[in-house]
C-alpha cells in the first residue's frame, strides 16, 4: 500500500506508505531488527551489551558489511546515520533520551549510545529506523546502503530490487523482488486474485474472506498486528471517573467485536497494550462483558444516561469504523447512547486523536509492553493518548526501564501491566491479525506482526 | 474588410483565452483557500502521530503555515509564472510528482473523449436516421439508465464481469520503470468505465440535435431529392447540429476528469486522481492547486477549441 503524493525515499523521514517502508527495509540494514522472542534479533550490530547502569549502550558492528558499490561499512557510517536521524524532524521521538553527542564511534567496529536516563530499551529503539547509509551522504533518494537487495531502479513509489550477492548476513533466496504500489487494499487483493503479483501485505480481512478457498491463494496470518482500541479521556470529561471507564470495558461483548468487525482474523484484548511481548501479563483475568456490573458501575458515578455521547472515529484502518457503529449498539445494553461520528481521517488525526473524549484508536508495535507504555501512557508521552497521567505507572516504568536484571524486569513489567490493566484509559477489545495474501508457491514467509512483515530475505518461490 | 474581419477575429479568441484564464487564477485561489479551511495542516497531515508540539512547530514554519494564506498563494502564483510548482509537503519537488500522473490521466481521458465523440455521433446518427427502429430505441432507452450510473458503479461491475468473472482484462493497472502502464491492456477498463457515462449522455445530445435539423427546408428537399441517407447526415444535418455537439462534447471533457478521480482509484491507475486524493489528506495546498492548474489548463484548452469549433459553425451557417 502507498500513496502517490505521499513517497518518501530518505530512510530517516516520515514513511507513511507501507511500499516505501518494504523497499527501504531490503535497501538498508538497521543495527537490530524485530524478532520474536527475545523481540530483538541482530542485524547490522552482532551484539550488544550496557554499562551497569543501562546509559551506555555499545553496538559491535558485524564483519564484512559492504554496502552496495563495495566500500566497507565503517562506525563512522552508523554514528552519521543515527545522528542524521536524531537531527530529523522526528529525531526526538525516534530516539527519546538519546542526544546527538550521546551517538560516538567506539573504534573502526564499535557505537556507542549513550541515554539521558537508564534504558534497557535501547535495543529495541534500534530496531525499526536506524537505517545506516554511507557517512555524509548528500542525495539520501539514490545512495547505497547494506541491505540484502540493491535497487535496479524506482519510479513513482514502484521499483525492483536485485538480490545482493555481498550481503554480510548471507545470500537472499530471492533474484529479485519487485515493488507495486497501490492506494486502496481491493485493487491490491484484485491484483494478487488476478494473479499480476505474488505478495500483498496487510490486505485487511475484507480481502481475506474473498481469497478463502480460492485455488493457489494463500492467506497468511500474522497474530498481535494491530491493536484496535476505544479510547477514553482520563484527565478531564465524563471518562474521568475510573468507574466509568471500568464500567464501558465490562459492557462491550468483545468476542462479539473481534467475530464481527475482524471476520474472526483476531484475538480479544484485555484492555493491555503490548500483547506480543513474551512478558505480557497473561495472569490478569480477562475482561469480559458483565453488564450488571457494568450497570451498577455507572450508577454509583452517578453517569447520566439521559444524554448521548458521540464517539469519534475514520476509516483509517479496516474495521475501524465499523467497531464504533458495533460499540455504540454493544453499549445500549447498559442505557447509554452513542453517537458515532465519521470524521476524514487527517481531521480525526488533527482534531481528535488524543484530544477527544472517547474515539476508537489502532496502534501497529504490540511486541513491547514497555514501548507501548513509553510512547502512549506516560504523564509526559507526546502521544499520551488518553491523556492519564499516572504517578504509580510513570514509576513502575522508569524502574522497569532502569532494571538491568531480566527477572526482576519482568516483575516490574508485571507491576506495570497491572496499573495499565486498572486504570488507564484504553478499552483494547482486540488485536487484528496481520493478513498477507500470497500464491501458494511462495515459501518462507514472514509471520512476524508489525513490521517485521518486510523482512523477506528467507522468501523464495517454489516450483 | 478583410483585414477587419481578421482583426475581429484575434480580438475574440485573444479575449475568449483571457477571460479563462482569469477565471483559473480565480479557481486556484480558491483552491487554496479551501485547503485552508480544512480542519489541521500539512505539519499535521505530514509528520508521525507522536511527533511533539516542537516538531510540529518547527514543521510549520519550515512549510511557511505560519505566513497568511494569501502570501503563500501569491508566493506559489509567482513560482507559477516561472513554471516553477513548488515543493511538496513531503518535500518532492512538486512537477516530479505530478509528471508522470498528469501524462497517464491524459491519456487516459483524451483516449475516453475521442471514443465518447466516435461512438456518440455513430450511435446518434443511426438512431436518428432509423428512428423507431430497435437500435434507436435501445440507444434511447439504455443512454438514460447510463447517464444515472456513476463512474465507480460502473467501473465495479466491468471489474467484477471482464475481470473477474471472464478473467479477459486486468483489473489493475501495475506501472513499470517508465512510470507508464506496463501493457495496453490494462487501459482498457478504466477507459471504457469512464467513457460508457458520456457516450450515453453524447449519443443523446448528437440524436436531439441531429433531429433538430430534420424540418429544416434544404433538408427536406435533399430527402425528395432522394440523396443517400448517409450523405444526407454527413453533409445536411451533421453541420447545423455541429454548435449543440461541441457544447455537449465540452460539458463532457470536465465531467471525465471528474469522473477520473474515482476510475483511477478503482483500477490502481497511476495518473492524477490519486495524487489529488492524497494530496488534499495531506493538506498539502501547492500540490493540490498544481493538480487544478493542469487539469485546469487542459480543460481550457478543451474549452477553447469548442468555443472557436462553435464560432467557426455558426458562421458558416447556410
Amino acid at each position: 500500500m502507498g500513496r502517490a503524493s505521499s513517497i518518501t525515499r530518505d530512510p530517516h523521514g516520515v514513511q507513511v506508505n507501507e511500499s516505501d517502508y518494504l523497499i527501504l527495509s531490503l535497501l538498508y540494514d538497521t543495527l537490530t531488527v524485530p524478532g520474536s522472542s527475545p523481540i530483538v534479533a541482530p542485524r547490522l550490530a552482532t551484539r550488544w551489551e550496557s554499562s551497569p547502569d543501562l546509559r551506555r549502550w555499545r553496538f559491535e558492528l558485524a564483519e564484512g558489511a559492504l554496502f552496495h558499490d563495495g566500500t566497507p561499512l565503517t562506525s563512522d557510517d552508523v554514528v552519521w546515520s543515527l545522528r542524521r536521524l536524531r537531527e530529523s524532524r522526528i529525531g526526538v521521538s525516534r530516539l527519546p533520551g538519546i542526544d546527538v553527542q550521546g551517538i560516538t564511534p567506539d573504534g573502526p567496529r564499535a557505537v556507542v549510545v549513550e541515554s539521558n536516563y537508564p534504558n534497557s530499551d535501547i535495543p529495541v529503539l534500534m530496531r525499526l529506523t536506524t537505517f545506516v547509509i554511507k557517512n555524509g551522504t548528500t542525495d539520501p533518494a539514490d545512495t547505497p546502503g547494506t541491505g540484502p537487495f540493491k535497487l535496479e531502479w524506482f519510479r513513482d513509489g514502484n521499483a525492483r530490487l536485485v538480490r545482493n550477492d555481498n550481503w554480510f548476513g548471507g545470500r537472499a533466496l530471492l533474484d529479485a523482488i519487485e515493488v507495486r504500489v497501490f492506494e486502496r487494499p481491493q485493487a491490491m487483493a484484485n491484483a494478487l486474485l488476478s494473479g499480476a503479483v505474488d505478495l500483498v501485505s496487510n490486505v485487511g480481512t475484507v480481502a481475506a474472506r474473498v481469497a478463502e478457498g480460492r485455488d493457489g491463494v494463500k492467506i497468511i496470518r500474522r497474530q498481535n498486528d494491530l491493536a484496535m482500541s476505544i479510547v477514553m479521556r482520563v484527565a478531564d470529561g465524563p471518562y474521568a471517573d475510573p468507574r466509568v471507564r471500568e464500567a464501558f470495558r465490562l459492557a462491550v461483548d468483545r468476542e462479539a467485536m473481534v467475530k464481527q468487525v475482524l471476520g474472526g482474523y483476531g484475538s480479544v484484548g484485555n484492555d493491555v497494550l503490548g500483547t506480543a511481548d513474551p512478558a505480557f501479563a497473561r495472569d490478569l483475568p480477562q475482561r469480559k462483558q458483565d453488564l450488571a456490573r457494568a450497570g451498577a458501575l455507572l450508577d454509583e458515578a452517578s453517569f447520566d444516561r439521559s444524554i448521548s455521547y458521540p464517539v469519534l472515529t475514520t476509516e483509517d484502518v479496516p474495521g475501524l469504523a465499523e467497531s464504533a457503529t458495533l460499540f455504540a449498539q454493544q453499549m445500549q445494553s447498559v442505557g447509554v447512547k452513542i453517537d458515532v461520528v465519521k470524521q476524514e481521517s487527517s481531521t480525526f488525526l488533527g482534531q481528535s486523536r488524543g484530544k477527544a473524549p472517547l474515539y476508537t484508536s489502532y496502534w501497529g508495535t504490540n511486541d513491547s509492553v514497555i514501548f507501548c507504555a513509553g510512547k502512549l501512557m506516560l504523564s509526559d508521552s507526546t502521544f499520551n493518548e488518553a491523556a492519564w497521567r499516572d504517578p504509580a505507572f510513570d514509576s513502575a516504568y522508569r524502574l522497569a526501564l532502569g532494571t538491568p536484571d531480566p527477572d526482576r524486569r519482568s516483575q516490574l513489567t508485571h507491576d506495570l501491566q497491572k496499573i495499565e490493566y486498572e486504570r488507564s484509559g484504553y478499552l483494547l477489545w482486540g488485536m487484528a491479525e496481520g493478513v498477507d495474501l500470497a500464491k501458494s508457491t511462495v515459501q518462507g514467509l514472514p509471520q512476524l506482526p508489525g513490521y517485521g512483515r518486510v523482512q523477506l530475505e528467507q522468501t523464495w518461490l517454489s516450483a | 474588410m478583410a483585414e477587419r474581419l481578421k482583426n475581429s477575429r484575434t480580438a475574440f479568441v485573444a479575449g475568449l483565452l483571457l477571460r479563462r484564464m482569469a477565471l483559473l487564477v480565480v479557481l486556484l485561489a480558491v483552491t487554496f483557500l479551501l485547503v485552508e479551511i480544512l480542519p489541521t495542516d500539512a505539519a499535521r497531515a505530514t509528520l508521525d502521530i507522536e511527533a511533539s508540539p516542537a516538531e510540529l512547530a518547527a514543521r510549520r514554519i519550515e512549510l511557511g503555515l505560519d505566513q497568511p494564506v494569501a502570501v503563500r498563494f501569491l508566493q506559489w502564483m509567482g513560482g507559477l509564472a516561472t513554471g516553477d510548482l513548488g515543493v511538496s509537503a513531503r518535500d518532492r519537488q512538486i512537477w516530479d510528482v505530478v509528471g508522470q500522473p498528469f501524462q497517464n490521466t491524459l491519456v487516459l481521458g483524451a483516449i475516453a473523449l475521442v471514443l465518447t465523440v466516435l461512438l456518440a455521433l455513430v450511435l446518434g446518427g443511426i438512431s436518428v436516421l432509423r428512428p423507431g427502429k430497435l437500435l434507436d430505441r435501445v440507444v434511447g432507452s439504455s443512454s438514460t439508465v447510463i447517464l444515472a450510473l456513476p463512474e465507480f458503479v460502473v467501473a465495479t461491475a466491468l471489474v467484477v464481469v471482464f475481470a473477474l468473472w471472464l478473467q479477459l482484462l486486468p483489473s489493475v493497472t501495475v506501472a513499470s520503470s517508465s512510470g507508464r502502464p506496463i501493457s495496453s491492456a490494462m487501459l482498457v477498463l478504466p477507459i471504457l468505465a469512464l467513457a460508457v457515462r458520456q457516450i450515453g449522455w453524447n449519443t443523446r445530445i448528437v440524436r436531439s440535435a441531429l433531429a433538430e435539423q430534420l424540418p429544416t427546408p434544404h433538408v427536406d428537399s435533399a430527402i425528395m431529392d432522394g440523396l443517400p441517407r448517409h450523405r444526407i447526415l454527413v453533409h445536411y444535418l451533421l453541420p447545423g447540429a455541429i454548435p449543440t455537439i461541441a457544447a455537449g462534447v465540452a460539458t463532457s471533457v470536465g465531467l471525465v476528469f471528474g469522473g477520473v478521480v474515482a476510475v483511477e482509484i478503482i483500477f490502481n491507475y497511476p495518473g492524477m486522481g490519486a495524487v489529488l486524493v492524497d494530496a488534499i489528506r495531506n493538506r498539502d495546498a501547492p500540490l493540490v492547486a498544481a493538480v487544478v492548474a493542469l487539469t485546469g489548463l487542459m480543460i481550457t484548452v478543451v474549452l477553447v477549441a469548442s468555443d472557436l469549433v462553435r464560432a467557426w459553425a455558426v458562421g458558416r451557417k447556410p
